[in-house]
């Protein structure tokens, strides 16, 4: 044992309990990353999808031609999700007759309103999982820590001439729990730190869109109450801006 | 659950790839390091056990300094010795005084040949002063761990002691000890007595109830030293 130690012979050399302490710790590890990754990809992919239908949306295109084209799509993404139950909710209760403006208009900011926490929903799933693990696995690590150097005194109390080769080997050994909950901790919070100020950024960019569009389409409604097409004063949005 | 598996397989990938990666690099990393602390521990724990008894340090640092000192001028004496010797070699042909000559070469000759020896004996004794020095640094070693030991020794059994309240400066009682390998104590006996039976029996109990010492593994330095050893009990303190 007093000959190269490695870091492997520690773990192995653990007690049981220490050793299932780190074999949590590198499944959080592991799982965590997963989620760090899959969470970038994701956050990636909508952003640069807001940016091009944004893009899209202030091109002067007709909205409801925009609406008849993605209508139709399977698996709407973010903020085509949001346009389009504001835009369906808002062509439903302007259809009906008698219907006044402001009961379209909350109607319309309603249903955008559920598509924008559903959004908020999908972008925030396994961040709680990624907080989890940075303000927990240290303390994970801790106490596996804690229980290794705990033992390892216990059987100093037992010899009758104490060294510090005979200690050092258990401390050592229960320190790589804390070594493994600081290293599976420290992305974890990085990660959730910034997938969350992103997810915040993303959401105001949906909300302040949703409003956008809500006053575009109460220009509408007010046009169509009063006589005139929706779509003529809706498709003239571009001009607004 | 194919989506799930298209959108998690990707980050699974690179997850398990960035833990293999920090595996590997603290396997190779590791070794080295750990290797350089071992070369220096060992000079350490000697050290320390040399400093612990100061007795034998000065025998093995005075002996070796004259004796080192020796070798070096004879060495230098072999030098001349080849220079007599072609000298020797080209005697003169000369008509007259051809026989003192040769007296006087041979004289030479004999003169080489006595450097000659001498230098081989000076070589000689320079390996053996050699030996001998090694041979004295290991048994001041051995006398230096054995004298840590004793050391631990004294103390447990000082710790044991429990003096007698009629105990007298001036007293003082020699046990003898047996010790068998695993540094358990075999018989204790009084070899001279205090003349107090009080003070005989607090020494003798003292090391019955160390019962056992912490002896070295060296079955040479063991039989050397604790095999048998005898401790002095006086009322002042634990002496030898």
């Amino acid at each position: 044992m007093a000959e190269q130690i490695s870091i492997f012979e520690l773990i192995a050399n653990a007690s049981l309990l220490v050793q299932l302490v780190m074999a949590l710790l590198a499944v959080a590890s592991v799982i965590s990353w997963m989620m760090i990754f899959q969470r970038w990809f994701y956050i990636r992919r909508i952003q640069l999808e807001v940016e091009v239908f944004e893009e899209h949306f202030w091109s002067g295109i007709d909205l409801r031609e925009l609406y008849n084209e993605l209508d139709g799509q399977e698996d709407l993404n973010g903020i085509e999700s949001v346009f389009v139950s504001g835009f369906k909710e808002f062509t439903r209760l302007a259809d009906q007759p008698g219907a006044e403006v402001d009961t379209i208009m909350q109607g319309v900011q309603r249903a955008m309103r559920v598509a924008l926490n559903r959004q908020e929903e999908s972008l925030e799933t396994h961040l709680p999982f990624l907080a989890t693990v940075g303000s927990t696995s240290p303390y994970v690590g801790l106490f596996g820590t804690v229980w290794g150097i705990m033992n390892s005194f216990r059987s100093l109390a037992n010899m009758t001439q104490a060294t510090l080769a005979s200690v050092a080997p258990g401390i050592s050994e229960a320190l790589v729990a804390t070594a493994m909950g600081l290293f599976a901790a420290i992305p974890a919070v990085i990660g959730y730190n910034r997938f969350s100020s992103r997810v915040e950024g993303l959401m105001k960019r949906l909300e302040a869109f949703s409003d956008e569009l809500g006053s575009i389409l109460q220009r509408a409604a007010h046009g169509k109450v009063g006589g005139r097409s929706a779509t003529r004063s809706a498709s003239t949005h571009g001009s607004a801006h | 659950m194919s989506s799930a598996l298209r959108y998690y397989s990707l980050p699974l990938a690179l997850a398990l790839g960035i833990h293999a990666l920090a595996v590997l690099g603290l396997y190779s990393n590791w070794k080295p390091d750990q290797q350089e602390v071992r070369a220096i521990k060992p000079q350490i724990v000697h050290s320390q056990l040399i400093v612990l008894e100061p007795k034998p340090k000065p025998q093995p640092v005075s002996k070796p300094k004259p004796v080192a000192a020796k070798p070096a001028p004879v060495v230098e004496k072999p030098k001349p010795a080849p220079e007599p010797k072609p000298v020797a070699a080209q005697p003169k042909v000369d008509q007259a005084l051809a026989e003192a000559q040769r007296i006087e070469a041979q004289q030479r000759k004999e003169e080489a040949e006595r450097l000659q020896r001498l230098a081989a004996l000076a070589d000689a004794s320079f390996d053996q002063i050699l030996d001998e020095e090694t041979a004295q640094l290991e048994v001041s070693n051995d006398q230096a761990m054995a004298a840590s030991y004793q050391a631990g020794i004294y103390q447990l059994v000082k710790a044991n002691w429990s003096r007698p309240p009629s105990a007298r400066n001036g007293m003082q009682a020699k046990v003898e000890v047996e010790l068998i390998p695993t540094g358990d104590v075999v018989s204790v006996t009084i070899v001279q007595s205090s003349g107090n039976a009080a003070f005989d029996r607090s020494a003798e109990s003292a090391v019955r109830k160390a019962r056992r010492f912490v002896v070295p593994e060296d079955s040479s330095v063991f039989e050397r030293h604790f095999r048998r050893f005898s401790l002095l009990f006086r009322p002042e303190d634990l002496l030898r």
